[in-house]
Protein backbone atom coordinates (compact mmCIF):
# COMPACT_ATOMS: atom_id res chain seq x y z
CA UNK A 1 0.00 0.00 0.00
CA UNK A 2 2.93 2.33 0.47
CA UNK A 3 4.05 4.86 3.11
CA UNK A 4 1.30 7.39 2.64
CA UNK A 5 -1.08 5.33 4.78
CA UNK A 6 1.30 5.81 7.69
CA UNK A 7 0.90 9.68 8.25
CA UNK A 8 -1.83 11.81 8.50
CA UNK A 9 -3.89 12.95 5.19
CA UNK A 10 -6.47 15.53 6.06
CA UNK A 11 -9.77 15.36 4.93
CA UNK A 12 -10.53 18.19 2.29
CA UNK A 13 -12.94 19.06 -0.35
CA UNK A 14 -12.30 20.76 -4.08
CA UNK A 15 -11.72 24.27 -2.29
CA UNK A 16 -8.82 23.11 -0.13
CA UNK A 17 -7.06 21.42 -3.00
CA UNK A 18 -4.57 24.83 -3.72
CA UNK A 19 -3.68 24.84 -0.04
CA UNK A 20 -2.65 20.99 0.27
CA UNK A 21 -0.16 21.10 -3.31
CA UNK A 22 2.55 18.22 -2.51
CA UNK A 23 0.65 17.10 0.67
CA UNK A 24 -0.95 13.52 1.45
CA UNK A 25 -4.74 14.08 1.29
CA UNK A 26 -8.47 12.47 1.61
CA UNK A 27 -11.04 12.60 -0.38
CA UNK A 28 -14.56 12.02 -0.76
CA UNK A 29 -16.58 12.49 -3.57
CA UNK A 30 -19.25 11.36 -6.22
CA UNK A 31 -17.90 10.17 -9.43
CA UNK A 32 -19.06 12.28 -12.24
CA UNK A 33 -16.88 11.08 -15.18
CA UNK A 34 -14.12 8.46 -16.08
CA UNK A 35 -12.07 9.30 -18.54
CA UNK A 36 -12.01 6.12 -21.59
CA UNK A 37 -8.11 5.68 -20.91
CA UNK A 38 -9.11 4.62 -17.08
CA UNK A 39 -6.38 6.51 -15.88
CA UNK A 40 -8.36 9.53 -14.81
CA UNK A 41 -11.80 10.42 -12.90
CA UNK A 42 -13.60 13.39 -11.86
CA UNK A 43 -15.19 13.28 -8.46
CA UNK A 44 -17.51 16.24 -7.38
CA UNK A 45 -17.78 17.17 -3.55
CA UNK A 46 -21.06 18.04 -1.51
CA UNK A 47 -21.00 21.46 -3.05
CA UNK A 48 -20.59 19.87 -6.02
CA UNK A 49 -17.59 21.27 -7.11
CA UNK A 50 -15.12 18.49 -9.44
CA UNK A 51 -11.77 17.50 -8.82
CA UNK A 52 -9.88 15.17 -11.02
CA UNK A 53 -8.04 12.22 -9.62
CA UNK A 54 -4.95 10.40 -11.69
CA UNK A 55 -4.11 7.03 -11.35
CA UNK A 56 -0.70 5.12 -12.29
CA UNK A 57 -2.49 2.41 -13.41
CA UNK A 58 -5.52 2.42 -15.66
CA UNK A 59 -8.93 1.54 -13.36
CA UNK A 60 -9.23 -1.84 -13.63
CA UNK A 61 -13.30 -2.47 -12.64
CA UNK A 62 -16.15 0.44 -12.56
CA UNK A 63 -16.30 2.17 -10.34
CA UNK A 64 -19.49 4.50 -9.65
CA UNK A 65 -21.17 6.42 -6.53
CA UNK A 66 -19.10 7.45 -3.29
CA UNK A 67 -15.44 7.11 -3.72
CA UNK A 68 -12.99 7.90 -1.07
CA UNK A 69 -9.29 8.69 -2.56
CA UNK A 70 -6.07 8.68 -0.46
CA UNK A 71 -3.37 10.39 -2.79
CA UNK A 72 -1.27 13.64 -3.50
CA UNK A 73 -2.29 16.93 -4.23
CA UNK A 74 -0.09 17.87 -7.43
CA UNK A 75 1.22 21.21 -8.90
CA UNK A 76 -2.24 21.27 -11.00
CA UNK A 77 -3.99 20.56 -7.99
CA UNK A 78 -5.46 17.19 -8.90
CA UNK A 79 -5.01 14.24 -7.01
CA UNK A 80 -2.77 11.56 -7.66
CA UNK A 81 -4.30 8.59 -6.37
CA UNK A 82 -2.61 5.78 -4.02
CA UNK A 83 -5.45 4.21 -2.97
CA UNK A 84 -8.92 4.34 -3.33
CA UNK A 85 -12.55 2.67 -1.69
CA UNK A 86 -16.05 2.35 -2.65
CA UNK A 87 -18.62 3.43 0.07
CA UNK A 88 -21.23 1.00 0.31
CA UNK A 89 -24.75 2.63 -0.57
CA UNK A 90 -26.70 -0.92 -0.45
CA UNK A 91 -28.36 0.02 2.53
CA UNK A 92 -28.81 4.03 2.84
CA UNK A 93 -27.90 6.62 0.59
CA UNK A 94 -24.39 8.66 1.43
CA UNK A 95 -24.99 12.41 2.44
CA UNK A 96 -22.35 14.15 0.44
CA UNK A 97 -23.65 17.49 1.56
CA UNK A 98 -23.88 16.36 5.54
CA UNK A 99 -19.90 15.02 4.66
CA UNK A 100 -18.97 18.32 3.47
CA UNK A 101 -20.48 20.19 6.81
CA UNK A 102 -18.24 17.66 8.68
CA UNK A 103 -15.59 18.96 6.55
CA UNK A 104 -16.18 22.35 7.19
CA UNK A 105 -16.63 21.73 11.08
CA UNK A 106 -13.17 19.88 11.41
CA UNK A 107 -11.20 22.63 9.55
CA UNK A 108 -12.89 25.15 12.01
CA UNK A 109 -12.40 22.93 15.10
CA UNK A 110 -8.72 21.47 14.13
CA UNK A 111 -8.08 21.13 18.21
CA UNK A 112 -10.82 18.77 18.88
CA UNK A 113 -10.42 16.57 16.00
CA UNK A 114 -6.79 16.13 15.85
CA UNK A 115 -4.64 17.13 19.13
CA UNK A 116 -1.40 17.53 19.15
CA UNK B 1 -39.99 20.75 52.06
CA UNK B 2 -40.19 16.80 52.69
CA UNK B 3 -36.65 16.63 52.09
CA UNK B 4 -33.93 16.30 54.65
CA UNK B 5 -30.78 17.97 54.03
CA UNK B 6 -27.47 16.66 56.11
CA UNK B 7 -25.59 19.16 57.53
CA UNK B 8 -23.52 19.70 54.26
CA UNK B 9 -20.52 18.03 55.38
CA UNK B 10 -20.45 15.97 52.55
CA UNK B 11 -21.43 19.27 50.57
CA UNK B 12 -18.38 20.44 49.98
CA UNK B 13 -16.95 21.49 46.12
CA UNK B 14 -13.84 19.30 46.06
CA UNK B 15 -15.80 16.06 47.58
CA UNK B 16 -18.22 16.25 45.31
CA UNK B 17 -15.87 16.43 41.85
CA UNK B 18 -13.55 14.42 43.01
CA UNK B 19 -16.62 11.79 43.01
CA UNK B 20 -17.66 12.91 40.07
CA UNK B 21 -14.58 12.32 38.06
CA UNK B 22 -14.18 8.78 39.62
CA UNK B 23 -17.57 7.73 37.60
CA UNK B 24 -17.17 9.80 34.65
CA UNK B 25 -13.97 7.63 34.09
CA UNK B 26 -15.80 4.94 34.07
CA UNK B 27 -18.73 5.40 32.35
CA UNK B 28 -17.70 7.46 29.96
CA UNK B 29 -16.89 6.55 25.89
CA UNK B 30 -15.59 8.99 24.03
CA UNK B 31 -15.41 9.15 20.29
CA UNK B 32 -12.06 9.73 18.81
CA UNK B 33 -9.40 10.06 16.20
CA UNK B 34 -6.30 7.42 15.95
CA UNK B 35 -4.38 10.60 16.02
CA UNK B 36 -6.25 11.86 19.65
CA UNK B 37 -5.43 8.33 21.04
CA UNK B 38 -1.57 8.17 20.01
CA UNK B 39 -1.19 12.07 21.55
CA UNK B 40 -3.05 10.89 24.89
CA UNK B 41 -0.57 10.94 27.41
CA UNK B 42 -0.55 8.45 30.07
CA UNK B 43 -0.21 9.14 33.97
CA UNK B 44 -0.23 6.10 35.72
CA UNK B 45 -3.39 4.18 34.78
CA UNK B 46 -5.10 7.17 33.32
CA UNK B 47 -4.62 8.07 29.86
CA UNK B 48 -5.75 11.95 28.97
CA UNK B 49 -5.97 13.67 25.74
CA UNK B 50 -5.88 17.72 26.64
CA UNK B 51 -6.13 16.86 30.06
CA UNK B 52 -9.80 14.96 29.74
CA UNK B 53 -9.62 11.55 30.67
CA UNK B 54 -10.43 8.85 28.35
CA UNK B 55 -10.47 5.53 28.82
CA UNK B 56 -13.31 3.75 26.58
CA UNK B 57 -13.47 5.17 23.06
CA UNK B 58 -14.76 4.95 19.92
CA UNK B 59 -12.71 5.16 16.62
CA UNK B 60 -14.00 4.59 12.92
CA UNK B 61 -11.84 3.53 10.48
CA UNK B 62 -11.16 1.05 7.53
CA UNK B 63 -9.86 -2.14 8.15
CA UNK B 64 -6.41 -2.18 6.22
CA UNK B 65 -4.91 -5.39 7.75
CA UNK B 66 -6.90 -8.46 9.60
CA UNK B 67 -4.31 -11.34 11.26
CA UNK B 68 -5.95 -14.44 13.18
CA UNK B 69 -4.71 -16.30 16.21
CA UNK B 70 -5.79 -18.78 18.05
CA UNK B 71 -6.82 -16.27 20.98
CA UNK B 72 -7.37 -12.72 19.34
CA UNK B 73 -7.91 -11.28 16.11
CA UNK B 74 -5.09 -8.18 15.41
CA UNK B 75 -6.36 -5.95 12.46
CA UNK B 76 -5.17 -2.55 11.61
CA UNK B 77 -7.47 0.44 11.79
CA UNK B 78 -6.71 3.43 9.59
CA UNK B 79 -9.40 6.51 10.36
CA UNK B 80 -6.94 8.46 8.27
CA UNK B 81 -5.28 11.14 11.11
CA UNK B 82 -2.39 8.86 11.37
CA UNK B 83 -0.68 5.24 10.36
CA UNK B 84 -3.73 2.51 11.43
CA UNK B 85 -3.79 1.90 14.97
CA UNK B 86 -3.19 -1.81 16.29
CA UNK B 87 -6.88 -3.46 17.22
CA UNK B 88 -6.93 -6.50 18.97
CA UNK B 89 -9.85 -8.91 19.66
CA UNK B 90 -9.86 -11.26 21.93
CA UNK B 91 -11.98 -14.39 20.76
CA UNK B 92 -13.64 -16.94 23.13
CA UNK B 93 -11.80 -20.08 22.15
CA UNK B 94 -14.60 -22.10 23.99
CA UNK B 95 -16.85 -20.84 20.92
CA UNK B 96 -17.28 -23.05 18.43
CA UNK B 97 -17.76 -21.60 15.12
CA UNK B 98 -16.76 -17.77 15.94
CA UNK B 99 -18.87 -15.45 17.01
CA UNK B 100 -15.60 -13.67 16.24
CA UNK B 101 -15.51 -14.04 12.28
CA UNK B 102 -12.72 -11.89 10.70
CA UNK B 103 -13.89 -8.56 9.19
CA UNK B 104 -12.21 -8.06 5.43
CA UNK B 105 -9.61 -5.63 4.89
CA UNK B 106 -11.10 -2.20 2.84
CA UNK B 107 -14.30 -2.85 5.43
CA UNK B 108 -15.27 0.12 7.10
CA UNK B 109 -16.09 -0.16 10.79
CA UNK B 110 -16.51 1.20 13.97
CA UNK B 111 -14.58 0.20 17.32
CA UNK B 112 -15.89 0.48 20.52
CA UNK B 113 -12.52 -0.62 23.18
CA UNK B 114 -10.23 0.44 25.66
CA UNK B 115 -7.13 2.30 25.35
CA UNK B 116 -3.91 1.25 26.34
CA UNK B 117 -0.19 1.57 25.79
CA UNK B 118 2.73 -1.25 25.94
CA UNK B 119 6.43 -0.24 25.65
CA UNK B 120 5.26 3.20 24.64
CA UNK B 121 3.09 1.38 21.92
CA UNK B 122 -0.46 2.12 21.60
CA UNK B 123 -3.32 0.37 20.74
CA UNK B 124 -7.12 -0.65 21.74
CA UNK B 125 -8.71 -3.52 22.85
CA UNK B 126 -12.12 -4.06 21.02
CA UNK B 127 -14.78 -5.33 22.92
CA UNK B 128 -17.14 -4.50 19.62
CA UNK B 129 -16.19 -4.21 15.88
CA UNK B 130 -19.09 -3.69 13.98
CA UNK B 131 -18.87 -2.91 10.36
CA UNK B 132 -21.02 0.12 9.16
CA UNK B 133 -23.67 -0.31 7.29
CA UNK B 134 -24.53 2.99 6.76
CA UNK B 135 -21.93 5.35 5.98
CA UNK B 136 -23.80 7.95 7.47
CA UNK B 137 -22.11 7.13 10.97
CA UNK B 138 -18.75 7.64 9.67
CA UNK B 139 -20.11 11.12 9.00
CA UNK B 140 -21.65 11.28 12.33
CA UNK B 141 -18.67 10.07 14.32
CA UNK B 142 -16.76 12.93 12.52
CA UNK B 143 -19.30 15.26 14.29
CA UNK B 144 -19.11 13.28 17.41
CA UNK B 145 -15.89 13.86 18.17
CA UNK B 146 -15.86 17.49 17.31
CA UNK B 147 -18.63 17.59 19.63
CA UNK B 148 -17.21 15.30 22.72
CA UNK B 149 -13.77 17.08 22.65
CA UNK B 150 -15.49 20.37 22.66
CA UNK B 151 -17.62 19.40 25.87
CA UNK B 152 -15.34 17.99 27.78
CA UNK B 153 -12.69 20.35 27.53
CA UNK B 154 -15.32 22.77 28.69
CA UNK B 155 -16.47 20.84 31.36
CA UNK B 156 -13.49 19.31 33.36
CA UNK B 157 -15.51 19.94 36.65
CA UNK B 158 -18.59 18.29 35.84
CA UNK B 159 -19.78 15.44 33.78
CA UNK B 160 -22.63 16.20 31.04
CA UNK B 161 -24.58 14.89 28.48
CA UNK B 162 -24.76 16.35 24.60
CA UNK B 163 -28.34 17.68 24.08
CA UNK B 164 -30.30 15.45 22.44
CA UNK B 165 -29.68 16.67 18.95
CA UNK B 166 -26.14 16.02 18.79
CA UNK B 167 -26.63 12.49 21.03
CA UNK B 168 -25.51 9.00 19.38
CA UNK B 169 -29.41 9.05 17.22
CA UNK B 170 -28.08 7.95 14.40
CA UNK B 171 -25.54 5.09 15.96
CA UNK B 172 -26.28 2.21 16.22
CA UNK B 173 -23.97 1.38 18.82
CA UNK B 174 -25.83 3.26 21.51
CA UNK B 175 -26.65 0.43 23.46
CA UNK B 176 -23.41 -0.82 25.41
CA UNK B 177 -21.36 1.53 27.39
CA UNK B 178 -24.17 2.97 29.37
CA UNK B 179 -25.73 4.62 26.61
CA UNK B 180 -24.32 5.78 23.92
CA UNK B 181 -20.60 7.60 22.82
CA UNK B 182 -21.00 10.73 25.39
CA UNK B 183 -22.14 8.67 28.59
CA UNK B 184 -22.72 10.47 31.40
CA UNK B 185 -24.20 10.16 35.09
CA UNK B 186 -26.77 12.20 35.72
CA UNK B 187 -28.32 13.13 32.17
CA UNK B 188 -27.52 16.58 32.65
CA UNK B 189 -26.23 19.22 30.02
CA UNK B 190 -23.39 21.51 30.74
CA UNK B 191 -25.30 24.24 32.11
CA UNK B 192 -27.36 22.36 34.50
CA UNK B 193 -24.48 20.20 35.86
CA UNK B 194 -22.75 23.57 37.18
CA UNK B 195 -25.76 24.94 37.94
CA UNK B 196 -26.42 22.16 40.07
CA UNK B 197 -22.69 21.22 41.37
CA UNK B 198 -23.26 25.07 42.65
CA UNK B 199 -25.98 24.62 44.60
CA UNK B 200 -24.58 21.38 45.97
CA UNK B 201 -22.27 23.03 47.39
CA UNK B 202 -23.94 25.50 49.21
CA UNK B 203 -23.92 25.37 52.48
CA UNK B 204 -26.14 27.80 53.79
CA UNK B 205 -29.79 26.98 54.81
CA UNK B 206 -31.34 29.07 52.83
CA UNK B 207 -29.77 27.49 49.74
CA UNK B 208 -27.78 29.55 47.12
CA UNK B 209 -29.59 32.43 45.65
CA UNK B 210 -30.22 33.17 41.81
CA UNK B 211 -27.94 36.35 42.06
CA UNK B 212 -25.07 34.44 43.45
CA UNK B 213 -25.45 31.86 40.78
CA UNK B 214 -25.15 35.09 38.37
CA UNK B 215 -22.02 36.14 40.04
CA UNK B 216 -20.01 32.54 39.98
CA UNK B 217 -21.01 32.00 36.59
CA UNK B 218 -20.08 34.84 34.64
CA UNK B 219 -20.06 32.93 31.39
CA UNK B 220 -23.48 32.17 31.61
CA UNK B 221 -26.67 33.98 30.72
CA UNK B 222 -29.13 35.36 33.59
CA UNK B 223 -31.93 33.60 31.23
CA UNK B 224 -29.90 30.56 30.87
CA UNK B 225 -29.31 29.77 34.96
CA UNK B 226 -32.89 30.11 34.86
CA UNK B 227 -33.97 27.97 32.24
CA UNK B 228 -31.52 25.44 34.36
CA UNK B 229 -32.71 26.08 37.56
CA UNK B 230 -36.10 25.60 36.10
CA UNK B 231 -35.30 22.70 34.75
CA UNK B 232 -33.54 21.28 37.81
CA UNK B 233 -36.70 22.02 39.92
CA UNK B 234 -38.96 20.42 37.60
CA UNK B 235 -36.75 17.27 37.79
CA UNK B 236 -36.24 16.91 41.53
CA UNK B 237 -32.56 17.90 42.04
CA UNK B 238 -32.95 20.97 44.00
CA UNK B 239 -36.26 23.05 46.02
CA UNK B 240 -36.44 26.55 46.63
CA UNK B 241 -36.32 27.43 49.91
CA UNK B 242 -37.65 30.48 51.36
CA UNK B 243 -38.51 32.01 48.19
CA UNK B 244 -37.90 31.24 44.49
CA UNK B 245 -34.60 32.56 44.24
CA UNK B 246 -33.23 30.52 46.58
CA UNK B 247 -32.70 26.67 45.74
CA UNK B 248 -31.16 23.72 47.97
CA UNK B 249 -30.35 20.46 46.36
CA UNK B 250 -32.43 17.63 47.22
CA UNK B 251 -29.21 14.71 46.70
CA UNK B 252 -28.53 13.99 50.68
CA UNK B 253 -24.62 14.17 49.78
Amino acid sequence: MGDIHEVPRPRIATGHLAQHIGQPVCFVGRVEKIHPTGKFFVLSDGLGKHTTVELSEPLDEEISGIIEVVGRVTNQATIMCVSYVQFREDKSPFDLELYNEALKIIHEFPEYFQCG
Amino acid sequence: GGYVQSPGGFGSPAGGQAEKKQRSRSQNIVPCTVSQLLAAEQVDETFRICDVEISQVTVVGIIRHAEKAPTNILYKVDDMTAAPMDVRQWVDTDEAGGENVVVPPGTYVKVAGHLRSFQNKKSLVAFKIMPLENMNEFTTHILEIVNAHMMLRKNLMSVSRAPPSLSTGLSDMGGYGAGGSLTMVNGLTAHQSQVLNLIKSCLLPEGMSLQELKLQLHSMSASTIKQAVEFLSSEGHIYSTVDDDHYKSTDAE
